[in-house]
C-alpha cells in the first residue's frame, strides 16, 4: 500500500501540486487521471522518488520516503517497477538483456536462473520468440510489453506506469490494459497508473484519483463516475463523447 | 547557468561517476564494449589522419628548411619532435573530442531524453557510475596505444614522402627521425593524452547527461561537449607543458 499525504510541489512560481492526499491498495489498479498539465505526471515522479515534494510524505507500506536513507532508497527501488510512457528500454541491449538488466544488477539468482526467470518474464507478457531482437525492431506494443516485463523482473511490489498506452492504437491498449491488471492481481503488486486513456478509467479503474489543476478533484471506483456530482470531472470524462455527438 | 554553476554540476556528476561500482561484472562487460566503441573505433581515423599529417609535415618542412646552413636531417629531426610533442596528443585529442565526445554526449544525451537515465535510476543503479565511469577509464587505458600508433603511422606517412618523391632520401629522413632522440618526449606525449582523455569522456558526459528537451537539445549538448572539450584541452595543453617540459 502506497499512501501520500499532502504532496505539495511548486516549480518556479508555478504550484503544480496543491496539498494531495490519497492511499493506493495493494492488489488493486490504480488510476491518477486528469488533463495534460494537470500535475498527474509530476505527482507520479513525486511518488517514485525522481521530484523531491516541497511538502508532505509518501509512506510505502508505513514506510515514509522522506526518512530514508541512501541505501534504503536503493533498496525500495529494487522494489519497485516502472512502466514509462516512451517504454525507456536500453537501445544497445537486446530485448531480453534488457529484462535482464535489472536481474544482473540486483539479483542474487545465478546466470541460468536469471535467464530463466526473464525467459518467463517475456512469456508472461507474450514475447515469446523475441529476445533477440532490438527496441527498434519492434512494434511499440510490444516495446511497451518489453517494458512491463524489465518492470516486473525482479518482481516488485510497487507497479507505477506512465500512460502505458500513450501511441498505442485501441485494441494494443486494451492488452496492455489487461496485461497490467492481471499481473498487478497476479503478483498483488500495488499498482499506480497515469493515464488520460478513457477505455482504461472505464475497464480497470478500481481506485480512481482525478487531479484538477494540481488539487485532487475527485476520488472513486470507476461505477462511481456516473453518480458523482463532479462537474469537472464529467466535463474530463464525456469530452470526447461530447465532441464526437457535435 | 554561469561558470560556477557548470562546476559543480561537473564536479557532483564526477562524485557520483567515481564510486565503487554496483556489480564488477556489470563494470567490466561495459569497459570492453567502450574500449571497442571509443578506442578499436578510433583506429581508422587515427591512421587516416596521422599517415597523412606525418606526409604533409615532412613536404612543408624539408620546403621550408632549404637553407644550405641546415643540415639535410633537419626534415626527419622536425618531423619526428612535431609529432611526438604536438600533433599525436594534442592535435589528435582535438581530432578525437570531435568524435568521440559528440559519440559520448549524444548516446548519454538520448538516453537521458529518451528516460532511460531515469529508468536505471529507478531500477536503483547509480546511472552516473555504470555508464560514464566505464566510458572514463576505457578511453584513458587505450588513448595511449592511439598516441603510439598515431606516433608510428605519422613517421610512416613521412617516410613515404621520402620514398615516393625526390623532396628528400629515405636514408636522410631515417637519419633524422632517429637524431637526438629524446625518450621523455613520448612519455610527455602519452602523460598527456591520458588527462585530454579524461577531458574528453568526462565534459561530454556531463553534457549527455544534462541534456533535457528533445533531439535538437541532444545536438547542442554535443556541440557544446566537442567545442568545451577542445578548449579544456587547449588550456591544459599549455598548463602541462609548463610542467612537463619547462
Amino acid at each position: 500500500m502506497i499512501q501520500i499525504e499532502n504532496i505539495q510541489k511548486t516549480f518556479g512560481s508555478n504550484r503544480v501540486l496543491k496539498g494531495i492526499t490519497s492511499t493506493f491498495e495493494t492488489g488493486k489498479t490504480n488510476l491518477i487521471i486528469g488533463q495534460s498539465g494537470s500535475g498527474k505526471t509530476v505527482l507520479l515522479k513525486c511518488i517514485i522518488g525522481l521530484l523531491n515534494p516541497d511538502e508532505g510524505d509518501i509512506l510505502y507500506d508505513q514506510r515514509p520516503l522522506s526518512e530514508m536513507d541512501k541505501n534504503t532508497r536503493t533498496q525500495l527501488r529494487t522494489e519497485m517497477g516502472v512502466l514509462f510512457q516512451g517504454s525507456a528500454l536500453f537501445d544497445s541491449m537486446s530485448v531480453i538483456d534488457n529484462v535482464l538488466f535489472p536481474l544482473r544488477m540486483f539479483s542474487p539468482l545465478n546466470e541460468k536462473a536469471q535467464r530463466d526467470r526473464a525467459l518467463y518474464c517475456l512469456d508472461r507478457v507474450g514475447l515469446q520468440g523475441k529476445e533477440t531482437l532490438f527496441p527498434s525492431e519492434i512494434s511499440g506494443g510490444m516495446q511497451k510489453r518489453a517494458a512491463i516485463a524489465r518492470a516486473i523482473a525482479l518482481n516488485p511490489k510497487y507497479l507505477f506506469c506512465d500512460e502505458p498506452n500513450s501511441g498505442l492504437d485501441p485494441l494494443t491498449s486494451i492488452k496492455i490494459d489487461e496485461l497490467i491488471t492481471d499481473i498487478t492481481r497476479e503478483f498483488q503488486m500495488t499498482t499506480i497508473i497515469n493515464t488520460h486513456d478513457m477505455n482504461s478509467v472505464r475497464t480497470m479503474g478500481e481506485n480512481i484519483v482525478f487531479i484538477h489543476q494540481g488539487e485532487k478533484d475527485w476520488e472513486g471506483h470507476m461505477d462511481e463516475i456516473d453518480r458523482s456530482p463532479q462537474s469537472k470531472l464529467h466535463e474530463f470524462i464525456y469530452a470526447g463523447y461530447a465532441q464526437s455527438k457535435r | 547557468m554561469t561558470l560556477l554553476e557548470h562546476i559543480g554540476l561537473y564536479s557532483l556528476l564526477m562524485y557520483k561517476t567515481f564510486s565503487v561500482p554496483q556489480r564488477w561484472k556489470m563494470f567490466f562487460k561495459q569497459l570492453w564494449l567502450e574500449i571497442e566503441k571509443l578506442g578499436a573505433n578510433s583506429l581508422s581515423i587515427t591512421l587516416i589522419i596521422s599517415v597523412f599529417m606525418g606526409a604533409v609535415m615532412t613536404m612543408q618542412t624539408q620546403m621550408n628548411t632549404e637553407n644550405p646552413l641546415l643540415p639535410s636531417y633537419t626534415t626527419g629531426l622536425v618531423t619526428r619532435d612535431t609529432l611526438l610533442l604536438e600533433f599525436c596528443s594534442s592535435i589528435l585529442s582535438l581530432i578525437l573530442a570531435g568524435k568521440v565526445g559528440s559519440n559520448i554526449a549524444s548516446e548519454i544525451g538520448t538516453m537521458r531524453i529518451s528516460e532511460q537515465i531515469d529508468a536505471m535510476e529507478i531500477m536503483g543503479v547509480n546511472s552516473a557510475n555504470f555508464l560514464i565511469l566505464p566510458k572514463i577509464v576505457a578511453f584513458m587505458i587505450f588513448i595511449p596505444f592511439l598516441v603510439i600508433y598515431s606516433m608510428f603511422f605519422g613517421l610512416l606517412g613521412g617516410y613515404f614522402i621520402s620514398l615516393f618523391t625526390d623532396l628528400i632520401t629515405p636514408s636522410t629522413y631515417i637519419y633524422g627521425i632517429q637524431y637526438w632522440f629524446i625518450s621523455w618526449y613520448i612519455y610527455y606525449s602519452l602523460i598527456k593524452s591520458v588527462i585530454f582523455a579524461f577531458i574528453i569522456a568526462s565534459v561530454a558526459s556531463y553534457y549527455g547527461y544534462h541534456a533535457y528537451g528533445g533531439a535538437l537539445d541532444v545536438g547542442k549538448a554535443s556541440t557544446h561537449a566537442v567545442v568545451n572539450s577542445s578548449v579544456l584541452i587547449l588550456m591544459f595543453n599549455v598548463v602541462l607543458t609548463k610542467l612537463l617540459l619547462a
